[in-house]
């Protein structure tokens, strides 16, 4: 059962900070609530205010400009995965969203909320790893970009700090010689294992010039594994096709994969290796589509 | 949850079957443990572990029995505690020996760990892990304690 609590409505950022910094840990900030509130109502945490961000002004929108997504923190996955300019810019990010959870979360979770929640088994994070996201977090009196790869933390534990609100995620467009690709593996709604690629082609068109790949759901949290991606940079096509097994076990153990009922730790360990050859053969074929 | 750890440590095997006895000493090594207190020398002690995950906090009050005890080399002991805020229980086994190697003692636990209750709903995986940092925490605050007073 939900025990009481007090709601606070703040209507800016600066006053969300503000409350934020006055009641510290004894308050949580509120948007989507599918995560949050589940947790109270199972009585695993409680928070005797939450702060309901939903009346910030400018937080849910989708904008473009200079080669960059600005997607606001308060956008639903519902609103992401119907997005006309999500689908023009970023369309392995609206393939995802159309698979969060189910349609009840997808109405009310929001991208925000999400990745701030920092629940294992999230998609989001995994992909805007490997699409070189950063994440703007504000307070009060300061806004600064914290790169994805500084953003997740552990489970449930990001890089945002206790006063500050996260506002925006900036996603890098992905140049026209580009292959962006996200795929997971799991029973029912929850995840057990995600794999994200992102590269781009050299000019010459016939080898990999960068590459980003990044794992997650097995583990505590999402992480890209640079280690794998040195077996495929610079590589034709055949040999990075070649050695994306190889890539596929490093991420395995870069996973920190954990044995739950949902597999044992050398189970997920191997599916990210299958899930990797895959996300890369799906996002050559994209990338070859496109070229045609 | 089944764990096994082992710590070798630059002090005699006295020195460190000693400082397992000295319960002030000891627990600053448990992360997450206060307030312990010695019920019955030798056998029985309370303690309140508290822990951390993300936004998830728990705290134990603890009993912990002593059921054998062999002086110099073993120590077998049982825990167990309830945090009823979020309805959950954690029950712990401990086995611990101490052998000598050379100018180290090698000092070896196997810890049985059991969270029942809502808490099991952050996951089985998040709570092993948790646990397996917990004691490799202890293990090398144990470690650098000793070694420092040498």
């Amino acid at each position: 059962m939900l025990r009481p609590f007090r709601l606070e409505e703040p209507e800016s950022v600066k006053e969300v900070s503000e409350l934020l910094g006055r009641f510290g840990e004894s308050a949580k900030v509120y948007a989507g609530g599918t995560e949050l509130l589940l947790a109270m109502k199972e009585g695993l945490v409680h928070y005797e205010r939450l702060i309901n961000v939903k009346n910030v002004k400018g937080l849910n929108e989708v904008a473009s400009d200079n080669g960059m997504v600005r997607i606001g923190a308060l956008c639903t996955h519902h609103q992401l995965e119907t997005s006309p300019l999500l689908q023009q810019k970023l369309a392995a990010l609206v393939r995802l969203e159309q698979n969060v959870a189910n349609v009840r979360v997808r109405q009310v979770g929001t991208l925000g909320g999400n990745l701030c929640f920092a629940e294992p088994h999230a998609d989001p994070g995994i992909l805007l790893l490997a699409l070189g996201a950063t994440m703007v977090a504000e307070k009060a009196s300061s806004k600064r970009e914290i790169p994805a790869e500084e953003f997740f933390v552990d489970a449930y534990e990001t890089g945002v700090e206790a006063d500050e609100v996260l506002t925006e995620i900036r996603v890098p467009v992905p140049a026209r010689n580009s292959g962006v690709a996200y795929l997971k593996f799991g029973y029912l709604e929850r995840p057990s294992v995600g794999v994200a690629v992102a590269f781009q082609v050299q000019e010459s068109g016939q080898s990999v010039h960068d590459i980003k790949i990044a794992v997650g759901c097995a583990g505590p949290a999402p992480k890209r594994v640079p280690e794998a991606e040195e077996h495929i940079k610079g590589k034709g096509f055949d040999e990075a096709t070649v050695n994306i097994s190889k890539a596929g076990e490093i991420a395995g153990r870069a996973a920190q994969a954990i044995s739950d009922l949902h597999g044992s730790q050398e189970y997920k360990e191997h599916i990210v290796g299958v899930l990797l050859k895959r996300a890369f053969q799906n996002a050559l074929g994209q990338y070859r589509a496109v070229q045609s | 949850m089944q764990f096994e750890k082992e710590v070798e440590i630059l002090a005699p095997r006295e020195k460190v079957w000693n400082f397992i006895w000295d319960v002030d000493r000891f627990i600053a090594c448990v992360p997450g443990c206060k307030e312990a207190k010695t019920i019955e020398a030798g056998k029985l002690y309370s303690a309140t572990m508290t822990e951390k995950v993300g936004p998830f906090r728990v705290e134990f009050p603890t009993t912990i029995e002593v059921l054998e005890r062999e002086e110099l080399a073993h120590i077998k002991a049982q825990a167990s505690g309830a945090d009823n805020k979020i309805g959950s229980r954690m029950k712990l086994s401990l086995d611990v020996k101490l052998r000598e190697q050379g100018e180290k003692t090698v000092l070896g636990f196997v810890a049985g760990v059991d969270i029942l209750g809502k808490l099991a709903a952050l996951g089985h995986g998040i709570i092993k892990r948790k646990a397996d940092q917990v004691l490799d925490e202890f293990a090398q605050a144990v470690k650098k304690r000793l070694e420092g007073d040498s």
